[in-house]
């Protein structure tokens, strides 16, 4: 199985890609790590004419600091996300994530920016960025722009990235004690989530003063929990069980051959009580 | 280590496979890695329709293609001979019979011109509606003259409907297994080279002389013209049994390149159209049981599904006929043709969907009747073969059931459902009986050489496709020659050896070691006779063919087996576990402990797997399988899988073949399902009749 | 386009490549390298796991471009005819190898695994190769290969 035909360019530098992009227009794609591009450029669902390939940005491949922030390069590789110090210990909930995504062959190619990028919701990491309130660094010919993470997904594999514009960098905020978790069900080991939930509480004496739910694989696009959320803000520990049975409510989700539309519904009202009672925990 | 072993005692031991260090280093050659000059490469033409004809192909395009030799189509390709099989006559004309049916063939110096200029053909279609709706209220249901392996297709014995009425407990329910994949890791591969009006095939296959016996005819030649090389198989599990159409079109194409070899290996996602599969099924079963819970009436009826090209039928109730003591059974099968792919064999084809239903029904009988479902199944053995009133060689069920209830902590289960859990996990145990039956195939000879240095050579067509052929042939050969498995040399998997049957219905062993046994016997006979009892400077050898067994008319032959299996299910998300499982198997003499498990132990996984996660779902409106690759057709993975127990009960068989051995390719995947399907019952209460047991089946 | 990498020690070209094909596609067609299988082509099954400076990739997902530099470690680079790795040995005594198809791959992963992680536990050893499937074995061998293996590599053996 091989694609149809097309060229191969190798981008220098994030301007470069742009330059590229502008270039060749609707027709090009940003090759990343090709995880998720690569196998349906074979089947032929996918047909670009050019692909520039940004895997050797070496410099957007990076975690660091940045106040209360973590700034992480789009080009950073899962497996380094999820064995870097510093988001272990400032946002436990992403290095974990991304030690979920597929298997370790996938996570040594795929990228944070690739993920994001593809916009498709049934991965790990999307609904999690969502959760954290992330934003999203793009270079475009205008230059840069910041973007929150819920202005970023549009549709299913649709983002709001223009033709001649990169995602470079990603910011999500220090955790600083919140606590935080994310539970994937899946039917068997490295598969896509049937459904996943991100969540992080912050407490302050016995209350929860915010939560944060983000679903993987609950709509077109990842969604957030807004009823659970609007019924924990400052409420008792005590309300995360009956707060769980609305983490559904106003979703949509597809029904497809791994579940239903109303399994996944379940789903989610489950796995965002023991996402909850997890992070509490934490 | 592969230890040395004293003359006349390998049998038995657990000696390491001898073609593993070819295997670990990417040494092992196999099918498509055979180096030829100069190969050109085929890409395929799949119909995209499921009925109809082709009214136009125009290949214009392709052929201008640079790289591009040759299209095949059906209207420039060469003729086969009509041997009443149309799976494998293909592109004689544009009919198409299935979505995915070889319409054509691009044939280019690389691959990827290949690939290419396939896209580039413009075909037009007459399509006819697509009928491949598998329901069991069809009216078109018929029954086939015979089912698979030559079986009846309904059989009766005693009164069914009369012991059924007057039983003191009923019992009638239907279970449903659906569509699945041989998937073995290695896509199904051919290179093809005429040469002078002979043909040379290097194929994945799992008898170079079936491929040989099905393709020759197809040519119009005689057998010995068609060359099958066959060293090293990525597995096969039924799917590369008989050639599919794959070889066929590989064939025809390289009649278009004389001379010059064609490769062609399927894509996983063309397995799932063209490489065979298993049947969907539909049992009805019914079990009729006095008070105290011994059986008086068992049926099973049986609808499943075929193509309309080409039957299939698979032999689902016939482990029904033979397993627990009733005198009254039916059993009955009924067919729907639908615009589909061809179904063919998939590991115990028959047993492994007939013994899910079977087991299963006998868990809930044994429940109906307040019994314990290890010594329901005891108490229902029966003392001969009902179906042909024959003695059983061997029967070890009732040692198996003993032995794995004890291995696996059975006594003191309590029955009551939903009475263990371990926080939000439910916890429940199930048992299933296996069986499988002691096959043996005909067209076996082997030639055995000795050389003067005191080593041999051992000849046979035989395969070896990850079963562990290429050693326990020798383990064979070398105690009956009476010397020591390292002097003893294997050559197998090719046409240029001695006739074989091939490995299917876990025959090879029975069929081959027979044969072997009778070779070796010679030579041994010829030294003595003709040399004095030693072997002559210029060596001497001896062939022999499969001696007749004067058994198989006294005797029924089966291995039987029993599994228990923990499963643990979540009760929020129906996410379902089994940590361990324990099966324990009457196979009688086990020839390789090493390899043998290894079978035992993908056989169970296997069922493991049909239990939890294989299904090929079919849209029905074009005919096609919707997931067809391993993201969406699921097996397990290592993180999947928890600990397996196997064992094996001595058993002393003087009849089933010189060894005393029983097959065990398949007999490991024949009741798994239904034990994992009867523990999660113990685990939830909730009975799951249709596999596999997703998670929403189990949450009301 | 013309590709030049490191290929189990040795300088490698190949030229007149096709941007589309992937690296297993080089290895086994171009570079007679046939040890890492093709089995699903889509980042599935593991089967053509071969290192990538010095990381565990699927080489079916690896464009020839991005493989261009690079340093390859293919199944046949582990170890030479004569003197088996450990992690090879371990498979064969094991009873881990059955149809051989997915070997190749498993062998680089169980290689890369150990290299990471010299003493892994059932769990950490089950996720590791969770990237690898098999078809013949049940996996139950393959777990006790890697534990062979690490216990090998343990004594220096």
């Amino acid at each position: 199985m091989i694609p149809l035909k097309f060229d191969y360019e190798v981008a220098e530098s994030a301007q470069h890609a742009v330059e590229l992009l502008g270039q060749h227009g609707d027709e090009a794609k940003l090759l990343a790590g090709g995880h998720s591009l690569l196998p349906i450029m074979k089947l032929r669902l996918a047909a670009p004419t050019v692909l520039i390939d940004i895997g050797r940005l070496n410099d957007l491949n990076y975690v660091r600091e940045d106040g209360d922030k973590l700034a992480i390069g789009a080009m950073t590789r899962h497996t380094d996300v999820e064995h870097s110090d510093l988001v272990k210990s400032e946002c436990g909930i992403l290095a974990y994530t991304a030690g979920l995504v597929g298997d370790p062959q996938v996570r040594h190619r795929g990228t944070i920016g690739g993920s994001l990028a593809h916009g498709d919701a049934a991965s790990d990491l999307p609904g999690v960025f969502l959760a954290l309130d992330a934003e999203f660094k793009i270079t475009g010919s205008g230059g840069d722009r910041t973007i929150a993470a819920a202005d970023f997904f549009e549709d299913y594999l649709m983002t709001a990235l223009a033709p001649d514009e990169i995602l470079t960098e990603v910011r999500v905020p220090k955790l600083n004690g919140a606590g935080w978790s994310y539970r994937k069900f899946n039917r068997r080991a490295q598969d896509w989530a049937v459904v996943g939930v991100g969540a992080i509480l912050e407490r302050s004496n016995g209350s929860i003063s915010s939560a944060r739910i983000g679903f993987t694989n609950m709509a077109s696009v990842p969604v957030r929990a807004s009823a659970t959320e609007q019924a924990l803000s400052g409420a008792s520990v005590d309300s995360i069980a009956e707060a769980a049975e609305s983490a559904a409510d106003g979703t949509s989700p597809s029904s497809d051959i791994a579940a239903s539309s109303e399994f996944r519904q379940h789903l989610a009202r489950v796995l965002t009580k023991r996402a909850l009672d997890e992070a509490l925990s934490r | 280590m592969t230890a040395t072993q004293a003359p006349g005692k390998s049998v038995g031991a657990p000696i390491s496979r001898v073609e593993g260090h070819l295997k670990v280093r990417g040494a092992a050659t196999y099918a498509y890695e055979h180096r030829l000059d100069e190969p050109a490469y085929l890409h395929p033409l799949q119909s995209t329709i499921a009925n109809g004809r082709v009214a136009k192909i125009d290949a214009s395009r392709a052929e201008a293609e640079p790289g591009v030799v040759a299209v095949l189509t059906h209207e420039n390709a060469p003729k086969l001979e009509a041997v009443g099989d149309a799976e494998l006559e293909i592109l004689q004309n544009g009919e198409v019979g299935f979505r995915g049916q070889f319409i054509g063939a691009v044939i280019a110096d690389t691959f990827e011109a290949a690939r290419y200029a396939a896209g580039l053909v413009e075909i037009e279609y007459e399509e006819r509606e697509t009928d491949a709706d598998f329901r069991p209220d069809r009216d078109d249901l018929y029954t086939p003259e015979q089912l698979n392996a030559g079986f009846e297709p309904d059989t009766s014995v005693g009164d069914v409907d009369g012991a059924l009425a007057s039983a003191a407990v009923k019992f009638d329910a239907t279970y449903t297994t659906p569509r699945e994949h041989n998937n073995p890791m290695e896509p199904h591969s051919s290179i093809a080279v005429w040469d002078e009006g002979e043909l040379t095939l290097y194929e994945s296959t799992q008898g170079v002389y079936w491929t040989q016996n099905t393709i020759a005819p197809l040519f119009g030649l005689d057998a010995e013209k068609v060359h099958v090389i066959s060293p090293h198989v990525g597995g096969g599990f039924g799917s590369k049994g008989l050639p599919h159409a794959n070889v066929v079109l590989a064939a025809l194409a390289a009649m278009l390149v004389e001379g010059r070899p064609v490769k062609f290996a399927l894509t996983r996602h063309m397995m799932f159209s063209v490489a065979g599969y298993r049947t969907p099924t539909i049992q009805r079963i019914r079990l009729g049981a006095d008070a105290e819970g011994k059986l008086s009436a068992i049926c099973n009826d049986v609808v499943e599904q075929t193509s309309k090209i080409k039957e299939f039928a698979e032999q689902t109730g016939t482990s029904a006929r033979m397993m627990y003591d009733s005198s009254n059974i039916q059993t009955t099968h009924l067919l729907a043709a639908l615009d589909v792919a061809v179904p063919s064999w998939l590991r115990a084809p028959g047993e492994a969907p007939g013994m899910f239903a079977l087991e299963s029904a006998m868990d809930e009988m044994a429940i109906e009747c307040d019994l314990d479902p290890v010594e329901f199944r005891i108490m229902n053995e029966p003392e001969k073969d009902l179906e042909s009133g024959l003695p059983f060689s061997s029967r070890g069920l009732v040692a198996c059931l003993r032995e794995g209830a004890e291995r696996f902590g059975w006594d003191g289960r309590n029955p009551t459902p939903r009475s263990e859990r371990d926080g939000r996990w439910l916890v429940g145990t199930g048992v299933a009986s296996s069986v499988y039956p002691v096959f043996s195939m005909g067209g076996n000879a082997a030639t055995i050489r000795a050389d003067s240095d005191g080593k041999y050579v051992v000849e046979i067509g035989a395969a070896d496709i990850g079963t562990g052929t290429w050693t326990t042939l020798g383990q064979i050969a070398a105690d009956e020659l009476g010397v020591s498995f390292e002097d003893v040399e294997m050559k197998i998997g090719d046409t240029k050896f001695p006739n074989a049957s091939g490995a299917g219905g876990s025959s090879g062993i029975t069929s081959w070691g027979s044969t072997l046994v009778e070779a070796a016997r010679s030579l041994r006979e010829k030294i003595e006779a003709e040399h004095g009892g030693n072997i002559p400077d210029e060596g001497v050898e001896a062939s022999a063919k499969m001696p007749k067994n004067p058994h198989r008319k006294e005797y029924a032959m089966y291995a039987f087996g029993a599994h228990f299996v923990e499963a643990r299910v979540d009760e929020d998300t129906g996410e379902v576990r089994v940590p361990r499982m324990t099966s324990v198997f009457a196979a009688g003499r086990i020839i390789n402990a090493k390899t043998a498990r290894s079978q035992f132990m993908g056989g169970m996984v296997m069922g493991l797997s049909a239990a939890l996660h294989e299904e090929s779902v079919l849209d029905t409106r074009f005919g096609h399988v919707v997931n067809h690759d391993f993201a969406e057709y699921h097996i397990p993975t290592n993180a999947d899988v928890g600990e397996l127990d196997i064992s094996w009960i001595e058993e002393d068989d003087p009849y089933v073949n010189p060894m005393g051995s029983k097959g065990i390719g398949e007999i490991g995947i024949v009741g798994s399902a239904a034990a994992v399907a009867n523990a999660v019952y113990h685990a939830t209460g909730t009975r799951v009749r249709e596999l596999p047991i997703t998670p929403d089946k189990l949450i009301s | 386009m013309k590709l030049e990498c490191k290929v189990n020690g040795e300088n490698r070209e190949a030229d007149g490549v096709r941007e589309g094909e992937s690296l297993l596609y080089i290895l086994r067609e171009r570079l007679d390298l046939p040890g890492s299988k093709n089995a699903c082509e889509q980042g599935e099954c593991g089967s053509c796991s071969v290192y990538m400076d010095g990381m565990l990739v699927c080489s079916c997902l690896v464009l020839a471009g991005q493989a261009e530099g690079r340093e390859i470690v293919t199944v046949e680079g582990l170890a030479d005819e004569n003197e088996l790795h450990p992690v090879q040995k371990s498979f064969i005594e094991a009873g881990a190898v059955q149809c051989g198809f997915c070997t190749p791959g498993l062998i680089v992963a169980t290689h890369d695994l150990l290299e990471r992680n010299a003493k892994p536990s059932d769990v950490e050893i089950r996720e590791a190769l969770a990237g690898n499937l098999c078809r013949c074995t049940g996996y139950e061998k393959i777990l006790d290969a890697v534990k062979l293996a690490a216990a090998k590599n343990g004594n220096g053996a």
